[in-house]
């Protein structure tokens, strides 16, 4: 029992902690193989000796625990031989790790500490790698990357250089598959387990979906062709009732969205119907004898449907076979679960529902309201995070507020988005609008269309959708929205490059994939005064569909217009931000700052370029194009985007008319043509080669000196 | 088993924290009779049933299970049962002097409950982990503590479960008889007539 005057974490076994050793410090002897240079590494690095050197406390408070168990664990096959109990306590060590991992790094810290059990005993019961253990979305693998071999580079994830925030092929083999999108996990792990099949292999192959992720329809495409294929294939569903993100409105937790999770948690609470089963099949057994077999199994295919609830037949009838629900905090449970169907011979697909708290055992994530599910470096004694204060809002904020505004004096608007009501800014548009703002769950296919559906009938349709994410929804976009030429608006967040979520987040493709399209006008603000005008041009907009992207990232601070209300742009005008000569430099997007300085860069090189602002890259502005052309001898457009975007459209139009036989030097600066990973986003900006300096060196190549151009290389 | 359930504090009785007892009396020095200050002017009397036949009180809160079958905390299953034999067949309603009926019975409910919780190894571990924190549980027929809900849907699951994974292997054992035309089981067929 516990002795009295410690101070108990209640989630924590306790009595382990009273009899720590000292002598272990944690795999950390060898701190510090320094990913990202620079000097807080190393003062975070002495921060953290000195604390372990004064001792320890049983808690959050003082720095971190010891763990010694982890601390013998460098790859899951250092699992195989503890007892449950010795697991127990080790998923408590893992706990610990990842709250003080996150709260020097920031990243995804509630959905790894709400797997912490499940990470724990698939790795005991299944040998990963040849075991394959999918993620999906991945955003919960911090415990899955300690397990396996990462522990000592934990504090460089989501850094320059250092470990992806989600899995990552490349990374590890532990990492079966990459992901970073969610609800591909079911058909990634069917692919492997035909795979399996064909070579004749006998491996396990573990799927783990949550149930936001479920209510997306790639994961029922899945279920049904693993139905109907009936591969041995184990997927777990990780039901913690969190479906959107960042799981709370403004006023607080999120309900889940959509009729599947009140059919997920009616399976939760059914009535006891097992014991009357057992009852019935007992005494029909009793009387019919020898081919009782064979009529059991057909009474309980029907006693299951009749009385059981009436969440397991729909997975029954996709045909997998339903488990559930097991506790999922509980490793006793999980690995006499996991043991049994991996020993089976022929299981075929099965579906195991865990339910699981997010954010549990770490109770300031318990207690929030958005569980800490994306958090920046935060305090792990009271979970308070430290956030920056910053000069200006975040575009997201600038996009909610105008778009508010618009809706107040038009009633015609409605926001979509699908389950980042946080993320998109749209949780302010619910505040203000309850009955006009629509969350969808995880189906962009479905919100483009639904859209289109509300613009059919005059409504004024805003889908928020993050740049990379409406990949998905984008033959909606194209057969749906463009081709019938109705007016939905698109307004696309983290358009060019995020930072710490990294290639899987990164919205490069945008305006190449919204551009080629022949009715939709496509748009990109420069600063956020900019952006407010462009909602209001795309309120305008009635007779076509509309887009406009902007980046992750606060504002610049430009003068905004009075009471946040944008005033509509004229389509396909662009603007001149500087007057120059001999030099033109053509932007799109918030590449414009990056403009502004190169040229500050260059008037120490007594070169005054022309800044011009494209704002739209459809139409494009034909006479501000054919100006620069005629009145300057190089041409240079900037975008953040991949090739195939607004590069191309202005070298296309030059071509067209004629003006590329002249002496015009035109030179394109894109996103290279390969995938930029993750890190500080003026070190991503840097390795894309789009940073100002760049920009200068681009000026300074064209007009001849060379050496010079070093400088800035 | 172990089910882990959410440490919350329990929405709080407001009397039930108004009386002492973070201090557990030492049970080898309870005298026959003890009585706690609850508040101004009301004292409770709690009385061990092997020296006192006459009971009185007025308050409904003894202070904890075992204080309530008189046997120290560290009490083995038999002691415990001995311990409810006797209080239940002296407070069983049918045995209860007139006119202290209703008294009687609700004594005998919460020497009921102390007995269920007590008996399960698992229950009484965690009421013990709630002893230690400091959160005595008051016990009435009407709030019937939350943990006790959560562990009985806990072990509901348990068993449904535990009939699924049954269920699952009996299907597996037959699953691939020759009947069964699915890619899965054809290939499952293969690789076990090669091997």
């Amino acid at each position: 029992m516990a002795a009295p005057g410690l101070a108990i974490r209640v989630n924590y076994p306790t009595l382990q902690y009273l009899t720590a050793q000292k002598f272990n410090y944690g795999g950390r002897k060898l701190f510090f193989v320094k990913a990202s240079a620079g000097s807080t590494e190393a003062e975070e690095a002495n921060i953290i000796v000195r604390k372990e050197k004064y001792g320890w406390q049983p808690d959050f408070s003082g720095g971190m625990r010891p763990t010694p168990i982890l601390d013998t664990i460098n790859y899951p096959v250092h699992m195989k031989n503890l007892s449950v109990k010795e697991l127990e306590k080790l998923a408590a060590e893992l706990r610990a790790e990842i709250v003080h991992t996150v709260s020097k790094t920031g990243g995804h810290l509630s959905s790894s500490l709400g797997v912490v059990e499940l990470t724990v005993a698939l790795h005991q019961v299944f040998s990963a790698p040849e075991d394959k253990i999918i993620w999906d979305v991945g955003h919960q693998a911090y415990g899955h990357k300690i397990l396996t071999g990462r522990r000592s580079k934990m504090h460089t994830i989501r850094k320059t250089s250092g470990l992806a925030g989600f899995p990552k092929r490349e990374e590890s083999v532990y990492d079966a598959f990459g992901a970073g999108h969610s609800s591909t996990s079911i058909s990634a792990g069917l692919g492997m387990a035909v795979a399996r099949d064909l070579l004749g292999k006998d491996n396990s192959v573990v799927s783990v979906i949550g149930d936001g992720a479920m209510t997306a329809g790639q994961a029922y495409e899945a279920l049904n062709n693993a139905g109907f294929l009936d591969t041995n294939l184990i997927v777990v569903l990780n039901d913690n009732r969190q479906v959107s993100l960042p799981t709370a409105t403004l006023d607080g937790p999120a309900t889940p969205v959509g009729a599947l999770s009140r059919a997920l948690s009616k399976l939760q609470a059914s009535p006891k119907f097992r014991q009357l089963r057992e009852a019935a099949k007992q005494g029909i057994t009793k009387q019919i004898g020898p081919q009782a077999h064979e009529v059991a199994a057909k009474f309980d295919e029907y006693a299951r449907g009749m009385i059981s609830s009436s969440g397991s037949t729909f997975f029954e009838e996709l045909g997998l076979y339903y488990i559930g629900p097991v506790d999922g905090h509980n490793i006793d449970d999980l690995v006499t679960i996991f043991q049994k169907v991996k020993t089976m011979p022929a299981p075929g697909p099965v579906l195991i529902h865990i339910i699981t708290e997010k954010g549990k055992g770490y109770p300031p994530a318990e207690a929030a309201a958005d569980r800490m599910h994306g958090v920046v470096k935060f305090d792990p004694k009271t979970g308070k995070q430290m956030k920056a204060k910053t000069p200006t809002l975040m575009y997201t904020q600038y996009f909610a507020e105008s778009l508010i505004k618009e809706a107040e004096a038009d009633n015609r608007i409605v926001a979509i988005h699908a389950a980042m009501g946080g993320g998109t800014g749209l949780n302010y548009f619910q505040k203000r609008f309850p009955e006009r703002c629509f969350d969808v769950g995880i189906a962009e296919q479905h919100a483009v269309t639904f859209a289109a559906g509300l613009a059919t009938e005059g409504l004024k349709p805003f889908c928020a959708i993050y740049s990379s994410f409406l990949q998905r929804g984008y033959d909606q976009v194209v057969h749906d929205v463009d081709l019938q030429k109705l007016p939905v608006r698109f307004a696309m967040d983290r358009a060019g490059l995020v930072g710490a979520d990294g290639p899987t987040h990164c919205g490069a493709f945008d305006v190449a994939y919204m551009a080629c399209l022949p009715n939709m006008i496509v748009m990109a603000p420069s600063d956020e005064a900019e952006l407010m005008h462009m909602v209001a041009t795309a309120a305008a907009i009635d007779d076509r569909p509309s887009c406009f992207r902007f980046p992750r990232g606060n504002g610049v601070g430009a003068v905004l217009p009075p009471d946040y209300k944008g005033t509509p742009l004229e389509i396909g005008k662009g603007r001149i931000l500087r007057e120059g000569n001999r030099v033109a430099i053509l932007g799109f997007g918030s590449v414009v700052q990056q403009c502004l300085g190169a040229a500050e860069m260059l008037k120490s090189h007594n070169i005054l370029p022309t800044i011009a602002d494209a704002r739209f890259c459809k139409p494009l502005d034909a006479d501000l194009i054919r100006r620069l052309a005629k009145e300057h001898e190089i041409l240079i457009t900037v975008e953040e985007g991949s090739i195939g975007g607004f590069g191309s459209h202005i070298s296309h139009f030059l071509t067209l008319h004629g003006i590329l036989d002249g002496p015009l030097k035109l030179r394109s600066m894109v996103l290279p043509d390969r995938y930029i990973d993750q890190g500080a986003p003026q070190d991503q900006i840097e390795e894309a080669g789009l940073s100002s300096r760049h920009i200068c060196a681009t000026v300074l190549s064209l007009l001849g000196t060379p050496k010079e151009v070093v400088n800035f290389v | 088993m172990r089910c882990n359930y959410g440490f919350s504090l329990p929405r709080s009785d407001p009397l039930r924290f108004s009386f002492l007892p973070s201090i557990r009396p030492d049970p080898l020095l309870i005298p026959s009779s003890v009585s706690f200050r609850v508040g101004p002017g009301r004292t409770i009397k709690l009385v061990k049933s092997t020296l006192n036949d006459t009971l009185s009180f007025t308050s409904e809160k003894p202070s904890s299970f075992y204080d309530l079958l008189g046997i120290p905390e560290t009490g083995s299953l038999i002691e415990i049962k001995q311990a409810y034999r006797q209080m239940a067949r002296k407070y069983h309603p049918d045995v209860s002097p007139p006119g202290r009926t209703e008294e009687y019975a609700q004594q005998f409910i919460r020497v009921q409950e102390a007995y269920e919780t007590l008996s399960d190894p698992g229950k009484r571990a965690l009421y013990d982990l709630d002893m230690a924190k400091g959160l005595h549980l008051a016990f009435s027929a009407r709030r019937r503590s939350e943990f006790d809900q959560q562990m009985e849907q806990k072990c509901e699951w348990k068993g449904r479960w535990e009939s699924q994974l049954s269920e699952l292997n009996r299907r597996s054992m037959y699953k691939d008889s020759t009947e069964n035309m699915s890619w899965g089981a054809r290939m499952r067929r293969q690789r076990n007539e090669s091997s």
